[in-house]
């Protein structure tokens, strides 16, 4: 049997055997350390030794994607501050998932109720709807609406990838809304309907309120998923945030700066979003 | 007030048992009269105040309040339940909301009351159950006591002809149970029409004007609170009340 080894609880039990062995303890926390630094001490290896490749730098080409000072083109000459081509797809990533989570929310919420709805045509829409988008992938979603669907109702790129975005959020979303509303009591509902009001009443009064509070954690996820996977609009032609870095890429060859870039101008949006859900947790916190 | 006319109500469990709550059930209910419900558990009181405001469905048979047929399809059930106040065994206290919007909301909501009017009436009706002090707490910072008198404000705040009482103080702690009572028998006592499921004898004692003993969704036996303390027909009702006297 496992002999439980001292200080590292069930976790480490896999680990037994080197512990034994090796006669050190490990904990969670000492194997991630660890980790990460054998991950930056592999790489440094290959880019300091002659085993790695050679590679010469161009972080300074960074910045002038970002903003730069100076005419445009030939058409608008002025010398002003603008911005580079990865902010500009930074702004168009920030439009397009900002709109799809916008979207999303409203969806989300309709399939959520009609979800838990007492007519059956409702309730088996709103599921088949769920089961058929998380179904099948995204990135055949996004062709699927762009070619077929916005070429019919003549979508722009950017409303066709919006549109793409927004009904597949608002799957997920809707299955977390119906979990949110389910795990509300159903003494509440009852409560409101025994003052008179309306079922759409208490929803958007007492049910909803409290069940979006105790989404936000799961939606704060869904959300940050999406603004990732709001790359693979660059399919279709849309210069988000990743279209930018690989048509510079392909321009200047300068792959891992501006791939380092996109990945961080990613981050700063998730963080933000992650951040920023916290807040709101901490602030609905006061009823509790 | 209240004409209740051979309902029978089945419930269907999960493993597709029946489990019949009223059978046949049958009695009137007078304006400004207090009926204490008592009985074993699972005898249907609960269901018969929850089809009173038409939170169950019914099988057959009729509810008429106020010379309506609750159960008409063309009847809108939310015009009923305006006049019928109900008060939960758990509170069913709003609590993301204070103690002051979780009085005012369905004012605003259901009534259409102005913001102003709404706050007027739920502080006099805080004043009224003892508690002004609390108005701007979440129901979570009160004691198990208050959060009842609150939602007794609740259902006041609408202006009810009737008040329904679901084992409003088995939730509470001892030392609590009294704080809810007085609000009771000072409503009981202003003329209120009210269904109370309790077993707090005490209290139909005092305030009650017909106590009703169900068992098996029917009603055993009827009377006066004092007809049940000093002589029960039933067998049925005399083990009952030997068990919570």
């Amino acid at each position: 049997m496992m002999r439980q080894v001292k200080g590292g609880g069930a976790w480490a039990s896999p680990f037994s055997f080197f512990q034994r062995r090796m006669g050190v303890t490990f904990n969670k926390r000492s194997l991630i350390t660890l980790g990460i630094f054998a991950i930056i001490a592999t790489t440094a290896y290959y880019f300091f030794t002659e085993k790695g490749i050679t590679y010469i730098w161009h972080w300074e080409k960074i910045p002038e994607m970002l903003f730069y000072y100076g005419p445009k083109s030939a058409d608008d000459p002025a010398p002003r501050f603008r911005m580079g081509v990865l902010m500009i797809g930074f702004v168009l990533t920030l439009k397009i998932s900002l709109s799809s989570i916008f979207f999303g929310i409203i969806i989300g919420t309709v399939v959520g109720i009609a979800r838990l709805s007492h007519e059956p045509v409702t309730r088996r829409l709103a599921h088949a709807y769920v089961e058929l988008i998380r179904n099948t992938p995204l990135l055949v979603q996004i062709y699927i609406i762009y070619f077929f669907v916005g070429s019919m109702l003549r979508l722009s790129a950017f409303a066709a990838g919006t549109a793409a975005l927004s009904i597949f959020a608002g799957a997920y979303v809707g299955e977390i809304v119906r979990a949110g509303i389910q795990s509300i009591h159903k003494g509440q509902m009852e409560a409101a309907r025994s003052l008179g009001m309306t079922y759409a009443h208490a929803m958007r009064h007492v049910i909803l309120p409290q069940a979006f509070k105790r989404i936000i954690p799961p939606l704060a996820g869904q959300f940050i998923s999406l603004i990732k996977d709001s790359s693979l609009v660059s399919v279709i032609a849309l210069a988000d945030l990743m279209f930018q870095g690989q048509q510079a890429v392909a321009r200047t060859y300068y792959a891992f700066e501006i791939y380092f870039t996109v990945a961080l101008l990613y981050l700063v949006m998730t963080f933000t979003l992650s951040m920023a859900t916290q807040y709101l947790e901490m602030r609905l916190a006061i009823s509790d | 007030m209240i004409d209740i006319r051979n309902v029978y109500k089945t419930f269907r469990t999960p493993d597709r048992r029946e489990v019949k709550a009223l059978v046949d059930f049958s009695t009137s209910i007078r304006k400004g009269e207090v009926v204490v419900i008592i009985g074993p558990s699972g005898s249907g009181k609960s269901t018969l105040l929850r089809c009173l405001n038409r939170l169950e469905e019914i099988d057959s048979g009729e509810i008429i309040i106020d010379g309506v047929d609750i159960y008409n399809r063309r009847v809108n059930i939310n015009k009923i339940r305006e006049e019928i106040g109900m008060v939960f065994q758990l509170f069913n206290l709003f609590p993301h909301k204070t103690v002051l919007e979780n009085i005012t909301l369905a004012q605003q909501v259901v009534r259409k009351r102005s913001r102003e009017e709404a706050f007027e009436i739920a502080r006099g009706l805080l004043h009224k159950v003892g508690i002004l002090e609390k108005e701007n707490v979440y129901p979570a910072q009160l004691s198990g006591g208050q959060q009842q008198r609150v939602a007794i404000a609740r259902a006041l705040a609408m202006r009810p002809k009737i008040m329904m009482f679901d084992e409003a103080t088995s939730a509470l702690d001892p030392e609590m149970i009294g704080e809810v009572l007085d609000v009771m028998k000072t409503l009981a006592r202003e003329g209120m029409t009210m269904v109370v499921v309790t077993h707090e004898m005490g209290f139909a004692r005092e305030v009650s004007d017909r106590v009703i003993f169900m068992d098996e969704g029917q009603i055993v036996e009827e009377g006066t609170a004092e007809h049940f303390f000093t002589n029960p027909v039933h067998e049925r009702t005399k083990l009952f009340l030997s068990q919570i006297l």
